[in-house]
C-alpha cells in the first residue's frame, strides 16, 4: 500500500460486551476463533495447490493417497508432531516441572523480598 | 444444507488472494455453523436449566424477554454462542479490511474510474449533519460505519459494507446483495398490478444494493437512493457505473430530504428504519407522506415488530441490541407502525404487512455461482428461525398508498 492513504480505521465505536466472567476468557475465545480461521486458511490453500498442479497435469492429491512414507519421513513427521504437541503444552511442561522443584507464590514473594534486602 | 453461495463481482468489490478469501470464506462458513449448529442448542438450554435457574432465584418464572436474558447471560453455552457470534463479526469485518489495505490505492481509482459510467447525479451535501442514530456507534461493529471519521471516511468504506454485508447475509441475498430491493420490485409487479412508478426513492441505500433493481425492473423510472453516509452514496454511485445502470445517489438524512412535496411515486426503504430512532421513524413516515405523489406507495421492508412473538423469540431477535451495536433494534420492533402510518396521512385502509418473497431462486435459475439450486431452495422455503439472518421465504414489508 502507499504513503498517501490512511489505513482502513480497525476498531468499530461503541463499547465491546464481555461475554464470560472469568478475566481473559472473551480475548482467549477469539484467539481460539482466530486460530480456527488461519486453520481452516491452510486446508484451502492445500487444496488450492492440489487443484493448480492437478491443471497442470501433475496428480498431486492421487500422489498423496499412494505415496509409501520411509522410515526418514515416518521419524521428521513424528518429530514435528511432538514438537507441535510440546509447544502447545508448554504451560502443563512449566507446572510440572515447578511441582518438581516445589516453587510457589510465597516462594517467587520470598525471593523478591531477600534480593530487596542484599 | 452446504452453503457454496458466491458474490459476483462487478468490478469495484476490493480484490481479494486466495488467502485473504480463503479467510472471508471461513467467516462465512462460521456464521453458518453458528446459526446451523449452535443456535438450536439456546432453547433447550433455557427450557432445561436457565429457566429453572431463574425460577429457583427469582421465585417467579421468566416473563418476558428481559428476564428471559437474565436467566441465560450467565449460561455458559449462552456466553459461547454469543461471544462467538460477536467475535465472527468482527473477523469478517477485519477479513475485508486486509484487502482493502492491501489495494490501497489501486482500489479508489478502480472505483473512481468507474463512477464515470454512472450518468446519474450524486450530490453530496456540504457540511452535513450527521443524526445521533448513526454517529455514536459503529452499526454492525463495521469500523468507522457508514460515515467513517475525519481522515478515514473515503469510498472505501462502502467498498467494506459491500462486501462485508455478502458474508454477514453469508450470500442469502443474492450474488449483488439485491434479494430484499429485488423481492419488493416483484412484489409491486405481481400485486400491484398497473402501477409503473416513474420516479423512485430509496432512502438509506448505503451502496445501493437494494436500489438498482428498481431500475433494472423499472427502466423508465427516475431512480434515486439517499443516505446519510457520504462513502456510502459515492461508492453507490460507482457500483451501478460498474454494473451499467445509471442511478442517482445523494448524501440525504431520509428524515428531512431535499426533494419538492409530491416528487415521487414511489418511497421505499430496506431495512432502514430499524436503524434510525424513536423520534426520527415517525418523522420518515411523515416525509415519506410528503415526498409521495397522490395515489403513491410507501414501501418499508424492514423488521416485524415483536408483538406476534413468543418472549424468547423476541430475546434470541434482541441479542443484535445488546451485541452488535444495534440501538434501536429491540425499541423499533415494539412500535406500532401501522399507527405512525396512520398518523403520518396514510389512509388506515391501505396500511397492512405483508410478505414479498425471496428472489433467492431466481439466482439459481440464472447460475449464479455457487447458487445450487438445493442451497438457494433451502433458503427460499425455510421457515423463520429467529437468530438467522433473514426471514425463512419472504421479506415483511410494511406498504401504504397516499389518498389519491
Amino acid at each position: 500500500m502507499t504513503d498517501e492513504i490512511a489505513p482502513m480505521l480497525r476498531s468499530a465505536k461503541g463499547k465491546r460486551p464481555s461475554f464470560y466472567e472469568t478475566p481473559g476468557l472473551d480475548q482467549m475465545m477469539s484467539m481460539i476463533m482466530v486460530l480456527a480461521g488461519e486453520v481452516s486458511v491452510l486446508a484451502d490453500q492445500v487444496d488450492l495447490m492440489q487443484r493448480v498442479a492437478a491443471e497442470k497435469g501433475l496428480d498431486l492429491a492421487g500422489g498423496m493417497k499412494t505415496i509409501t512414507l520411509d522410515q526418514d519421513a515416518l521419524e521428521a513427521r513424528e518429530a514435528r508432531r511432538q514438537a507441535m504437541l510440546d509447544r502447545l503444552f508448554y504451560l502443563m511442561r512449566k507446572e510440572a516441572a515447578e511441582a518438581e522443584a516445589q516453587e510457589t507464590s510465597e516462594g517467587y514473594s520470598q525471593v523478591i523480598a531477600d534480593i530487596a534486602k542484599g | 444444507m452446504l452453503n457454496t453461495f458466491q458474490q459476483a463481482d462487478h468490478g469495484v468489490l476490493p480484490e481479494a488472494t486466495p488467502e485473504e478469501a480463503a479467510r472471508q470464506e471461513f467467516v462465512k462458513s462460521l456464521k453458518h455453523f453458528i446459526q446451523q449448529g449452535i443456535l438450536p442448542g439456546l432453547g433447550p438450554v433455557y427450557r432445561t436449566r436457565a429457566a429453572k435457574r431463574f425460577e429457583k432465584e427469582a421465585g417467579r418464572a421468566p416473563a418476558d424477554r428481559h428476564d428471559i436474558r437474565k436467566a441465560m447471560v450467565p449460561d455458559t453455552y449462552f456466553q459461547h454462542y454469543a461471544a462467538v457470534n460477536r467475535i465472527s463479526q468482527e473477523l469478517l469485518w477485519d477479513s475485508v479490511i486486509d484487502s482493502i489495505d492491501r489495494e490501497g490505492d489501486a482500489l479508489i481509482e478502480r472505483t473512481t474510474a468507474a463512477t464515470a459510467a454512472n450518468a446519474g447525479e450524486l450530490r453530496i451535501a456540504e457540511g452535513f449533519e450527521v443524526p445521533r442514530y448513526v454517529s455514536s456507534l459503529d452499526i454492525h461493529c463495521m469500523p468507522g460505519g457508514y460515515v467513517g471519521r475525519p481522515g478515514h471516511d473515503d469510498l472505501r468504506l462502502g467498498a467494506l459494507y459491500d462486501r462485508g454485508v455478502f458474508l454477514y447475509a453469508m450470500g442469502y441475498t443474492g450474488p449483488d446483495n439485491d434479494d430484499m430491493g429485488r423481492s419488493v420490485c416483484h412484489y409491486i409487479k405481481a400485486r400491484l398490478k398497473g402501477f409503473s412508478p416513474k420516479r423512485i426513492l430509496d432512502l438509506g441505500c448505503t451502496v445501493g444494493h437494494s436500489t438498482l433493481p428498481y431500475k433494472e425492473l423499472f427502466p423508465e423510472a427516475e431512480v434515486w437512493g439517499v443516505d446519510v453516509g457520504g462513502p456510502m452514496v459515492r461508492f453507490a454511485h460507482a457500483r451501478a457505473g460498474a454494473m451499467g445502470l445509471d442511478v442517482n445517489f445523494a448524501q440525504m438524512n431520509a428524515e428531512k430530504v431535499d426533494f419538492p412535496d409530491g416528487h415521487f411515486d414511489l418511497v421505499v426503504s430496506h431495512i432502514l428504519l430499524h436503524e434510525t430512532s424513536g423520534k426520527a421513524m415517525p418523522q420518515i413516515f411523515r416525509e415519506c407522506h410528503r415526498l409521495l405523489a397522490p395515489g403513491g406507495y410507501m414501501i418499508h421492508a424492514d423488521l416485524p415488530p415483536f408483538d406476534l412473538m413468543d418472549p424468547f423469540t423476541q430475546f434470541i431477535l434482541d441479542n443484535e441490541t445488546y451485541y452488535n451495536n444495534e440501538p434501536f433494534w429491540g425499541a423499533m420492533r415494539e412500535l406500532d407502525q401501522v399507527k405512525l402510518a396512520r398518523d403520518a396521512g396514510f389512509p388506515a385502509e391501505t396500511i397492512r404487512f405483508d410478505t414479498a418473497p425471496m428472489a433467492v431462486m431466481m439466482f439459481a435459475q440464472s447460475e449464479a455461482a455457487g447458487y445450487s439450486a438445493e442451497a438457494s431452495e433451502s433458503v427460499a422455503e425455510r421457515d423463520f428461525v429467529a437468530g438467522e439472518f433473514a426471514p425463512g421465504g419472504g421479506w415483511e414489508v410494511l406498504i401504504a398508498q397516499k389518498q389519491d
